[in-house]
């Protein structure tokens, strides 16, 4: 990421403010993912990040040890051939040795696994929620293992595990909403969203795989027109998953067209799907 | 109670099994005793780890395990759910150990760090905020201090933590010790202490940018 694509002037004093509660793991989830979201933009931001976190990690080793039972390592142990290794991405490490990592941050931990949703009020909605989430979590992780094979550990960027940690923030809300529909030349897409959190994320299946020359863009559409929400492309299999740029609110219009590579100002062709929320 | 990370080898360490350490600030060398007496800094078990082998990382579990045990059970009162973080913790340290950077920090803070998280996130998706509260009101917030740790010649980075957390203002220190011991957001604090989310931000950040200060840690 090209760091003058980072935060910059107030955006940026006010993350410096949050870095400290950040460290210590005190903002709440949406918070986070915003803050994470401009992490890999700021160098500045990051340093103010390892310092703080180097404070919280001594608050944590200041804690009296205790032992764990010895059936948890064996445990782990047998858990170990199903949990496949991120490679370092300046090729295969040496054992001893001290190969660079590009990215993530040293202190970024991965997301679980597992999307456990927020206890919500009423089980039936609950059970949606959990369904959902669990469906968002194993077709992202199917797509997160394909990514960190194919470009190597990811934290950051639209499918890193910091987006997919926002994923299950917004399938997770108590408020969230999914919306399917169908996308012309095949597939269909899934939006979910939470007007609670501000923030949308499209899920998709079966689309078509478009060549170098061009690319998916998501649009946020309103009275004032579509606003760009990032764009996204998908591999072989047609699914793939994105978590949209900007504001979501209720009632604006999710459009999704076919644009040359890199993404256009303003839509240049019809859309492939339209979500109405 | 002593559970430091002694600047000479230590005679006895309850509860840190097969493992030792020194430190000067900033520069943390831990290491894991082997068969045969020949002992690994955790840094190199971890980038031994990173490559997928396996006796480094059960070199590393135990010398770990109890660290980031006793840290997760601090956060989650409930002993089996403790236990399922810690293996989560390690098995996640497993899956992304090729993102630690020695250059960068040392291994028990890295683990530390995955553990506080991982525990904070199970702390907040598996209890309402009032369960939480009351677990939070009735356990200690203050951070153990070592008594014989005044001892000068003991250049203990966590203790001088500790000790720097001593010398904050009240306020502060019970804003830093709610959120990390209690595993508490901005606002569950604000709440909790009924004093405005302005407040518990400036505290936060105040103390902790006192406490860098105060370690010299640099930026």
């Amino acid at each position: 990421m090209n760091p003058s694509d980072g935060p910059a002037g107030d955006e940026l004093r006010e993350l410096i403010d949050l870095a400290p509660a950040y460290a210590l793991d005190a903002l709440d989830e949406f918070e986070r993912a915003r803050f994470e979201r401009a992490l890999p933009g700021s160098p500045e931001l990051q340093a103010e990040v390892d310092s703080f976190r180097a404070i919280a990690a001594g608050l944590g080793d200041d804690v009296a040890p205790l032992a764990p039972p010895p059936s948890l390592k064996a445990g782990l142990f047998d858990r170990l051939d199903s949990a496949p290794q991120e490679q370092r991405a300046a090729g295969p490490a040496a054992p001893q040795g001290r190969a660079d990592v590009a990215e993530p941050a040293p202190f970024a931990p991965a997301e679980p696994v597992r999307a456990e949703p927020a206890p919500v009020a009423d089980l039936g909605e609950r059970r949606s929620r959990r369904r959902l989430a669990i469906a968002l979590s194993s077709a992202a992780a199917a797509v997160l293992l394909i990514t960190s094979v194919v470009v190597g550990a990811n934290w950051f960027g639209p499918n890193g595990w910091g987006a997919e940690r926002e994923m299950s923030t917004i399938a997770a809300a108590p408020d969230a909403q999914q919306t399917t529909a169908e996308v012309a030349g095949g597939g269909e897409v899934t939006l979910v969203s939470s007007a609670e959190l501000g923030r949308s994320a499209v899920l998709v299946d079966g689309l078509e795989q478009l060549g170098d020359e061009e690319t998916y863009e998501l649009w946020y559409i309103d009275e004032s027109g579509p606003v760009s929400a990032g764009t996204f492309d998908v591999p072989g299999d047609g699914e793939t998953w994105r978590v949209l740029e900007g504001d979501f609110a209720p009632g604006v219009v999710v459009g999704i067209t076919v644009e040359p590579a890199g993404g256009s100002e303003q839509p240049t062709t019809e859309p492939v799907a339209v979500i109405q929320t | 109670m002593t559970h430091a990370l002694l600047s000479r080898p230590a005679p006895s360490r309850k509860g840190r099994p097969g493992g030792h350490a020194s430190v000067m600030l900033g520069c943390v060398v831990d290491v894991a005793e082997q068969p045969g007496g020949h002992a690994r800094a955790l840094e190199d078990l971890l980038l031994a780890t990173a490559a997928g082998d396996r006796d480094a990382f059960s070199l590393l579990y135990d010398a770990t395990a109890a660290r980031v045990f006793g840290l997760v059970r601090r956060l989650l009162v409930d002993a089996a759910q403790a236990e399922e973080v810690t293996q989560d913790v390690f098995l996640e340290a497993w899956q992304t150990a090729a993102r630690f950077d020695p250059e960068r920090g040392a291994a028990i803070p890295w683990l530390l760090t995955l553990a506080h998280r991982r525990a904070v996130d199970r702390v907040r998706a598996s209890q309402s905020s009032r369960d939480r509260d009351l677990k939070v009101g009735i356990r200690d917030l203050d951070v153990p201090v070592d008594d014989v740790a005044e001892a000068a010649e003991i250049a203990i980075e966590h203790e001088r933590v500790a000790e720097a957390l001593t010398s904050l203002p009240a306020a502060q220190r019970e804003c830093i010790s709610l959120a990390y011991y209690g595993g508490c957001t901005q606002s569950e604090i604000a709440t909790r202490l009924d004093v405005p989310l302005g407040t518990v931000k400036t505290r936060l950040r105040d103390g902790m940018i006192r406490l860098r200060d105060l370690l010299g840690v640099t930026t």
